[in-house]
């Protein structure tokens, strides 16, 4: 009998968190050095490094705050220090980030310097630290849960295994009324009919199919043939015959439910549950996840072949592959081996069941793998060039 | 016999090798919702694993299903038990000028 509650933390606006950071988010570039002098005194503050900001315009601006904003008001957040060189971009991101009800203080760097700013910066995040670890895990309804999925690294026994594995998972967790967004716009390509195709809203399904053609046609533009060149040859080699074949092995995680919300890069989560959401994202793993935290997921399923690495500073991403060789080579990066799969010692729904039951316990506050090895990749998509 | 063919969905005339096949042997193929035993096929060419082999005879032009949709439409016709890969089948959507 599948679990339908979690242990969480309740923030502010009503969200659940499964963990509960302090972060201290830098607006640009330069004001890395000193987010990270904050971490460097305060245990327990997590730095969210980027290389953007200065001189970004236009859309591409709006989704680097899209991102910093989302991120420190993920529910995982408990509370946020704001760095950038300049007082009206840091307040600018402090206010977006107020609107979730956390605690959360801007600083600026330019006439005061590094020094003098780590130091307020610091005294901040100390006190925001020490009231964090007073708050407490409450039992909630799953419903609450907004989690993401992505593959990656992928062979022939994510189509085959972990994908279909998770897509059963999913359904389940949809099924009793979590949020589970996916996206890759690109790696859809070959199943984007099918997707669309369980998207039953009409001008949902307008929206993603608008989202697809431009998404591909960004890519097109810059001279690369990206359907020609599908599937690999490695892809073939392994006993991939069409971009069709590949792209279903895809989809498999996405479990049988309809889609029932489309987002672009800029459209915020809107309140709901039990739902199967598409993100227009990069089909890159730690910018998709990045963007997928921005959105309010709190807790990531990465179902692997060759085994990818990725983490995130404030969602714990669980690895799954059904692939034995990695889950012996690489198994310190590996949560959830259901190789057994591909023996027909389990069937997929015993995967899906065991994908489930690890799950509860990572919502419950145990670390994953990626968590512990600190893999805290922060990569926000960037959409065209800066002035 | 042996179990070596996963079978995604009910609907599929194709299965995967999850170990090298043989040509002549005879292999079994396992649903894998529920494990439930699918149909058994005497394999007409190695089959290396990854690959697939055919469930049933697919006449030229007939579709191609796996997952319980068609990812492609066969180029000659293929059959039962034979290895079904880019020398018999092709993308209904793409053609890579492989077939």
């Amino acid at each position: 009998m599948m679990r339908h509650t979690f242990k969480g933390y309740i923030r502010e606006d009503g969200r659940v968190g499964i963990r509960n950071h302090v972060v201290v988010i830098p607006v640009d570039d330069l004001s890395n050095t000193a987010a990270l002098g904050v971490a460097k005194l305060i245990r327990g503050v997590v730095p969210l490094i980027h290389p953007y900001g200065r001189l970004q315009f236009g859309r591409d601006l709006d989704l680097l705050f899209h991102i910093l904003a989302g991120t420190g008001s993920n529910p995982n957040v408990a509370a946020a220090v704001v760095i950038g060189i300049d007082d009206s971009w840091s307040n600018k991101l402090a206010d977006m980030i107020a609107r979730s009800g956390k605690p959360v203080e801007a600083l600026s760097i330019e006439g005061s310097g590094d020094l003098a700013t780590i130091e307020r910066a610091a005294r901040i995040a100390a006190k925001m630290v020490q009231e964090a670890s007073e708050k407490q895990r409450t039992e909630v309804d799953i419903s609450a849960l907004v989690a993401s999925i992505k593959c990656g690294e992928s062979d022939t026994t994510s189509g085959l295994a972990s994908n279909p594995a998770l897509g059963v998972a999913v359904d389940a967790l949809v099924e009793v009324g979590a949020t589970i967004l996916f996206g890759e716009t690109s790696e859809l390509t070959g199943a984007e009919d099918i997707v669309a195709s369980r998207i039953p809203d009409l001008e949902l399904r307008e929206k993603f199919y608008r989202i697809y053609r431009s998404y591909v046609s960004v890519i097109e533009s810059e001279g690369v043939e990206m359907l020609g060149s599908q599937p690999t040859e490695g892809n073939i080699k392994g006993g991939i015959s069409t971009i069709e074949e590949k792209a279903m092995g895809n989809i498999q995680k996405l479990g049988t439910k309809p889609i029932t919300c489309v987002l672009d890069y800029l459209d915020p989560l809107p309140p709901g549950k039990g739902r199967l959401c598409f993100v227009n994202t990069s089909s890159a793993a730690a910018e998709f996840i990045t963007l997928a935290a921005a959105k309010g997921s709190v807790l990531h399923f990465f179902t692997t072949g060759q085994g990818n690495v990725v983490g995130h500073p404030i969602v714990p991403v669980i690895k799954i592959t059904a692939n034995p060789k990695t889950a012996a080579s690489m198994r310190e990066h590996i949560d959830v081996d259901i190789s057994d799969l591909l023996k027909f010692k389990i069937s997929l729904n015993e995967a899906g069941r065991r994908i489930l039951e690890y799950a509860f316990r990572v919502m419950d506050g145990r670390l994953t793998a990626a968590e512990v090895l600190q893999h805290d990749e922060f990569s926000p998509t960037k959409l065209h060039i800066s002035a | 016999m042996s179990v070596k063919v996963a079978i995604h969905h009910k609907a599929d005339n194709v299965g995967v090798a999850i170990e090298d096949i043989k040509r002549g042997e005879v292999v079994v193929g396992i649903y894998m919702s529920d494990m439930s035993p699918g149909p058994s096929v005497q394999a007409l060419n190695d089959i290396p694993l990854g690959h697939k082999i055919a469930l049933t005879d697919i006449k030229r032009g007939e579709r191609v299903i796996k997952y319980g949709v068609p990812i492609g439409v066969a180029t000659k016709d293929i059959k039962k038990g034979e290895h079904v890969h880019i020398h018999n089948i092709k993308s209904i959507r793409w053609s890579f000028g492989k077939s």
